[in-house]
């Protein structure tokens, strides 16, 4: 089936109204290049700052944009609720209504299908600021259309990035053709004018995923998307809790981001580094919350990312209000302009450690004997050279077990099926001190995940 | 001893459930974990596969407290399940509730073992101190019948 009869296929359902593939070429066309992120990347003189949130209803949207935009923020974020998510557009469409005349918040983000492109361009317009896509759909193939539709340039996710961590049996192999439509729909609409931002979702689980597995999932999405012919890719991973640890995540992550990218013909695709402020359990006092988002800002200068994305203290109670959304923005950017001139730390033994773990896990992946990358790395998760901790898919292998060592880095205690390499292996297990599969090895991974509480 | 694990419903908490296997591992019990979004009856399905003794059912959610109505009735349909051991574990209602309450609730529809809001590791020691228990029972009644039938008890595998 062609590219156009997909498309054609995915807009004709029973909850969108009419799209209009035509008009919307041509609102893309026309649109204004301050909605673009990509035309924000190649023109900024310091990290960009963009928060997360979404709510049910238009006009709280349009109250959050405002606040946002108040605080300085550069990117706005349009985050989408988790029914739509699952594609039960049905489910979304009463919980939007419910929220309408209860005047409650029944969703827990924006239902963009649900409202369709044509008030969400209206509200995207008149704030003429570049948007975010931000969810977790393992199948977003209408929910980019629509977002596209509405003036939104910048698609986050993938197929490994927005299956493993937020499902137990989506099959992963549709995944990654749903990804492809999404990859190759970005990719058609780029030619019309700027570049439409595709986004990777590293933070996964945000549960002790160790960096070599986080950046070799960075680097096969980039690929993957790349080879759809995406130009302007952002890898991403978020604060592991070690601060060296996050410098070399950085640094190894650029590195072989530009590396593979080159090897496989992709020289030139624009690719940028993402940072998140801490996404694991965050502590219950706000006070102590607003210090970790400031700690967590320091660390994104040292790693000089394109853009970090921001927490609020509000993260432990539940969704955050657009006042304390909007006070992360303007204590992130002033932290951002008091750090100007901070020396950067490295470690070159962890550099080298890392990168040949990477590599080895690439050389794992891409040698698989599977006649397309998708395939390669579909069997690579089967067989377990990629496992994701606290993965809640079925088809995620969990043998692979971490735990943090004395100054907070992540080491691979068990490396199951990760073709970790035998040098590498013993590095990490000589860092930590519990023994693996002993009974206090449970008790120190408790500890291990809540370190920020 | 085999067990049969997971989280009931429509409740996606992984990390707890793979603490819940990494020390059930730790303790020696072989391990069948069907891991998040369960429903009851897999779990009952994955019993009779097995051939495991011991069934334990988290929730997070509290999601728990609704479908464990349905416990016996599903149980009662299988045969051979009789002499298993269930536990649950977690947070057993939605909201806040009294602990002797949903103690006894929960024992009603048929477990040998509630962990409502209990440590890991206490919960987990309950259930082995459970199985001493019943092993020593067993002991017992079977010098005073000094039976001898061929028919094995699922405790002393």
């Amino acid at each position: 089936m062609t590219l156009r009869e997909q498309r054609k296929q995915t807009l004709e359902n029973e909850t969108t109204f009419a799209f209009d593939i035509d008009e919307v070429t041509e609102f893309v066309k026309g649109a204004s290049e301050e909605l673009f992120i990509s035309y924000h990347y190649a023109r900024k003189k310091r990290m960009l700052v963009q928060p997360r949130g979404g709510f049910p209803t238009y006009e709280k949207q349009f109250e959050l944009y405002a606040a946002l935009q108040e605080a300085g923020a550069d990117i706005l974020p349009l985050t989408v609720d988790s029914h739509t998510r699952l594609n039960d557009y049905r489910t979304a469409n009463k919980m939007l209504q419910a929220s309408k005349t209860t005047g409650k918040d029944m969703l827990n983000g924006y239902p963009l299908i649900s409202h369709g492109y044509r008030s969400t361009r209206q509200m995207i317009c008149h704030f003429g600021f570049p948007v975010s896509l931000r969810h977790g759909t393992p199948d977003a193939r209408l929910l980019t259309e629509i977002a596209i539709a509405s003036g939104i340039f910048e698609i986050e996710g993938g197929p490994l990035t927005y299956v493993l961590p937020y499902s137990k049996n989506f099959p992963l192999d549709k995944a990654f053709l749903y990804w492809q439509y999404v990859d190759q729909v970005c990719a058609q609409y780029s030619e019309k004018n700027r570049l439409i931002n595709r986004e990777s979702f590293g933070p996964l689980t945000a549960t002790l995923v160790p960096p070599s597995i986080t950046i070799s999932i960075q680097l096969l999405e980039m690929l993957l998307s790349l080879d759809e012919e995406t130009k302007s890719f952002s890898v991403s991973f978020s604060q592991q809790g070690s601060i060296i640890q996050d410098v070399v995540t950085a640094k190894v992550m650029r590195k072989l981001a530009n590396h593979y990218a080159r090897l496989y013909g992709h020289l030139d695709a624009r690719i940028q580094l993402v940072y998140h402020q801490w996404m694991g359990a965050f502590p219950a006092k706000k006070d102590c919350a607003d210090q970790l988002i400031n700690v967590s800002t320091v660390i994104a200068w040292m790693v000089n990312a394109d853009k970090i994305i921001t927490k609020t203290r509000d993260e432990a109670a539940g969704i955050p209000s657009k006042e304390s959304n909007a006070r992360a923005v303007s204590s992130t950017l002033y932290t951002l302009q008091i750090l100007e001139g901070l020396p950067c730390l490295s470690d070159e033994r962890e550099e080298e450690v890392l990168t040949e773990e990477v590599t080895a896990i690439m050389e794992a992946v891409l040698g698989n004997a599977a006649d397309t990358l998708w395939r390669k790395i579909f069997n690579s998760v089967k067989s377990g050279i990629i496992d994701v901790p606290f993965s809640p898919h079925i088809i995620n292998m969990n043998r692979l077990i971490t735990v943090r060592d004395e100054n907070r880095n992540i080491r691979i205690a068990e490396r199951g099926n990760v073709p970790i390499p035998q040098r590498c292996y013993d590095y990490e297990k000589s860092c930590c001190k519990v023994r693996s599969g002993a009974k206090d090895l449970v008790a120190s991974i408790i500890s291990d995940i809540g370190i920020m509480q | 001893m085999k067990v049969v694990t997971g989280v009931i419903g429509n409740d996606i908490h992984v990390v707890a459930n793979r603490l819940v296997e990494l020390s059930l591992i730790a303790r020696g019990f072989k391990v069948y974990n069907l891991g998040v979004n369960t429903p009851l009856t897999e779990f009952f399905d994955a019993m009779v596969e097995t051939g495991a003794e011991i069934l334990l059912i988290s929730s997070l959610n509290g999601e728990a407290d609704g479908w464990s109505e349905e416990v016996s009735r599903i149980r009662s349909a299988y045969r051979d399940l009789n002499n298993i051991i269930m536990m649950i574990g977690g947070n057993l209602c939605v909201g806040s509730g009294d602990a002797l309450e949903i103690n006894q609730r929960y024992m009603r529809r048929g477990f040998d073992l509630v962990c409502h809001q209990v440590d890991l590791n206490t919960g987990l020691d309950m259930l082995e101190h459970h199985i001493l228990k019943l092993r020593a029972r067993n002991h017992d009644s079977s010098r005073t019948k000094k039976a001898n039938s061929g028919k094995r008890d699922y405790i002393c595998i």
